[in-house]
């Protein structure tokens, strides 16, 4: 019930793939795939297990292969569709959100993927007044992190698809209507202090013309972290007062990405407790992480529930793990061995995965 | 005995045995006598033992313990008879096997003879059901008897709503008065009470911690006066002002909040706006114009749906089924 699964780049095998007899089984990523999609978004445990197998594998889940159907049967001339991912922690949210955006990538589709939310609303080390609208804050490093990131992930269509409209960084500098998108991207890269904005032009670009009934194009934005998006943050002023999250330009336009006020797309996204600022540590659920605002911005969205591994996938897991020789242990061979696993990690998927390290 | 012009000691003579029947040598020591009466031995080297005055007369032979009662107890006894009054506990009258305090190492809480801990505390053996019946009878012939009509609870709340509760108490000491028999409780049910919505509402902000959502009762306890009359009267004159202060609108009620609201109500939300908005701009009812269009998408059973799950998801909280109410409603809203 283990089998590797290999894929070619032609995406009709990954379709095949992607269907319910194929629960549990670990499917690889071609490197050609893996280095431009994630160059950030994966958890840093998985990038290290990458590293050291030197593939990359996913386990096909029910909750990422839920949100691959939909992706399918949805009628994309109807507004943006949102997805959430909730569930304990190390479960595998992140993952199930890299494997939906894999799947929207072998598609096509243009990926806006910010791998995790709460890193723009804390150790924020430079904090700039926006040029654009005063009582804004910018945080350029955290954006030209990102479209660095942005520009290897979706490199090939960035030449195609064209600016809607002109935009005017500096007396000097500006980007004219009909320009490459490419180009829009290197200009925040290259002058970091306009970088925020650049962002937030590209993000308003990318909707719109998604929302064409001509675009030739779909956009999928993949946040991770969503909840920091409506929740505190501990970015102070200079003057030691906290910034509220709707002065960060940064996160401002984000939000106004995540209203499915535009079409031709969709919107997936995971809850996370682990980097949020001021929760308790045992929440999960969808209110209590979003708040009353983050529920009612969301509001309608389709919550997906990411449970911890079940006997199959646990099982599944397991024989990877043997296969790659990466349990040594003489007795994590043995039956005994295995129940002692599955109880210790309680099929958790992250917690296995730890202990297993010490194996 | 002779005194000589040289002293010596006096040692042990038999004739003394037949004059104090309660001397008897020591052995090994001719100079100390044994008392039977206080089981111990003396010195007779300064003289016979009836010099020594202490042992004469002068003190009340120790008697044997008997058998605690306990052991004579028959098992149909009369538990009052034992116990009559709130005394202290009684190692030796009480037939159980209590054992009470810290255990030393590797011991048991040590047993109830001269068990300190056991008597230091108030002890309830005085008021056994047994006892509490007694105590009934003699108090039956100052009672008057209770209303046959009025034999099940829904009947004495029928009449009698309002049920007013204080107690008495009796003890011996200087003074009959007790400061506590001063206490009013009053406990109504809400329901019978003539509140529409509004007045609920702002009664239940008004009496706070009063009231119990479980069992629908207001209890209000008045003691802030020194006679009982006058806290009854109080707590009367509390129930009247609470009836109709919530009947009142003030001008700064409209000041209300979405915070303030106790519950959730789905009507004017940002949940209702961003449904319409969506499935108005999916165009699911086709072409159409503001007012009908609402009322034709608002009686969907899509959307009905959906309102009760956000609704239920809001005033519950988070969990588990609830969450997966919604994501089905949202699914169906959406045709997925």
């Amino acid at each position: 019930y283990f089998t590797m699964l290999n894929l070619t780049s032609a995406s009709a095998s990954f379709q095949a793939c992607q269907s319910e007899k194929h629960l549990g089984q670990f499917y690889t990523l071609p490197s050609a795939h893996f280095r431009p999609l994630f160059p950030h978004g994966l958890p840093y445990r998985y990038q290290q297990q990458v590293k050291t197998f030197n593939e990359a594998c996913f386990m096909v889940r029910p909750p990422a292969l839920e949100v691959i159907s939909y992706l399918k049967k949805a009628d994309y001339s109807k507004p943006a569709l949102r997805y959430l991912f909730y569930g304990v922690k190390g479960s595998g949210k992140t993952m199930s959100l890299c494997h939906a955006v894999h799947f929207c990538y072998t598609q096509g589709w243009v990926v806006l993927h910010i791998p995790d939310a709460h890193l723009w609303v804390k150790n924020c080390k430079e904090l700039l007044p926006s040029s654009y609208n005063s009582a804004r804050f910018d945080q350029p490093l955290q954006a030209t992190t990102w479209l660095r990131n942005f520009r290897t992930t979706n490199e090939h269509l960035l030449s195609q698809i064209k600016t809607k409209r002109r935009y005017v960084w500096t007396k000097r500098e500006s980007t004219d209507e009909g320009r490459p998108l490419g180009e829009l991207v290197n200009q925040g890269i290259s002058r970091v202090k306009s970088s925020s904005d650049v962002v937030g032009a590209l993000m308003k670009d990318l909707r719109l013309q998604s929302s064409q009934p001509g675009a030739d194009f779909r956009l999928v934005v993949a946040v991770d972290g969503v909840n920091a998006l409506w929740g505190r943050s501990t970015i102070k002023k200079e003057n030691k007062s906290a910034v509220d999250l709707e002065e960060l330009t940064l996160i401002h336009n984000l939000k106004k990405l995540m209203k499915n006020d535009w079409t031709g797309g969709a919107i997936i996204t995971t809850l996370s407790q682990t980097g949020s600022l001021y929760t308790p540590k045992s929440a999960y659920l969808p209110q209590e992480l979003l708040g009353e605002t983050g529920f009612d911005s969301m509001d309608p969205f389709i919550p997906v529930s990411v449970p911890n591994y079940s006997e199959k996938e646990f099982e599944s897991a397991y024989l990877y793990y043997l296969d790659r020789k990466w349990l040594q242990h003489p007795q994590s061979r043995t039956e005994d061995g295995k129940k002692e696993l599955s109880f210790l990690s309680s099929k958790n998927p992250s917690m296995l995965d730890r202990i297993c390290g010490f194996l | 005995m002779e005194s000589t012009a040289k002293k010596r000691r006096c040692s042990f003579n038999k004739d003394w045995e037949t004059t104090y029947h309660w001397v008897k040598p020591v052995q090994g020591d001719s100079q100390r006598v044994f008392c039977e009466v206080c089981q111990s031995s003396f010195s007779v080297s300064h003289g016979a033992p009836e010099r020594s005055g202490r042992e004469f007369g002068s003190r009340k032979p120790r008697r044997e313990e008997g058998e605690p009662r306990t052991e004579k107890m028959p098992l149909d006894q009369d538990w009052t008879a034992v116990y009559p009054a709130a005394t202290p506990f009684r190692a030796g009258s009480v037939p159980l096997p209590v054992r009470m305090g810290y255990p030393m190492k590797g011991g048991v809480p040590p047993e109830k003879k001269g068990n300190l801990e056991l008597i230091k505390i108030p002890n309830f053996l005085h008021l056994t059901p047994a006892a509490i019946k007694k105590h009934c009878e003699a108090l039956k012939p100052f009672c008057t008897e209770w209303p046959s009509a009025l034999d099940t609870d829904a009947k004495c709340d029928e009449h009698f709503p309002i049920k007013v509760e204080c107690t008495d108490y009796v003890s011996s000491g200087l003074s009959v008065r007790n400061p506590s028999a001063r206490i009013v409780q009053l406990k109504v049910k809400l329901s019978i009470l003539n509140l529409d919505d509004h007045a609920r509402k702002k009664m239940l902000k008004l009496v706070g911690e009063r009231y119990c959502k479980d069992t629908d009762v207001l209890t209000i306890t008045t003691d802030s006066c020194p006679l009982r009359q006058q806290n009854y009267d109080y707590a009367q004159y509390l129930l009247t002002v609470l009836y109709h202060e919530s009947w009142k609108t003030e001008a700064w009620e409209a000041e209300k909040t979405v915070a303030d609201m106790e519950e959730y109500s789905w009507e004017g939300s940002p949940s209702q706006k961003n449904i319409m908005d969506m499935l108005l701009r999916m165009k699911v009812a086709g072409e159409g114009e503001g007012e009908e269009v609402q009322e034709q998408l608002l009686a969907r059973s899509e959307v009905q749906e959906y309102k009760d799950s956000v609704t239920r998801l809001k005033n519950e909280g988070d969990n588990e089924s609830s969450v997966l109410q919604y994501k089905e409603a949202v699914k169906k809203v959406f045709n997925l």
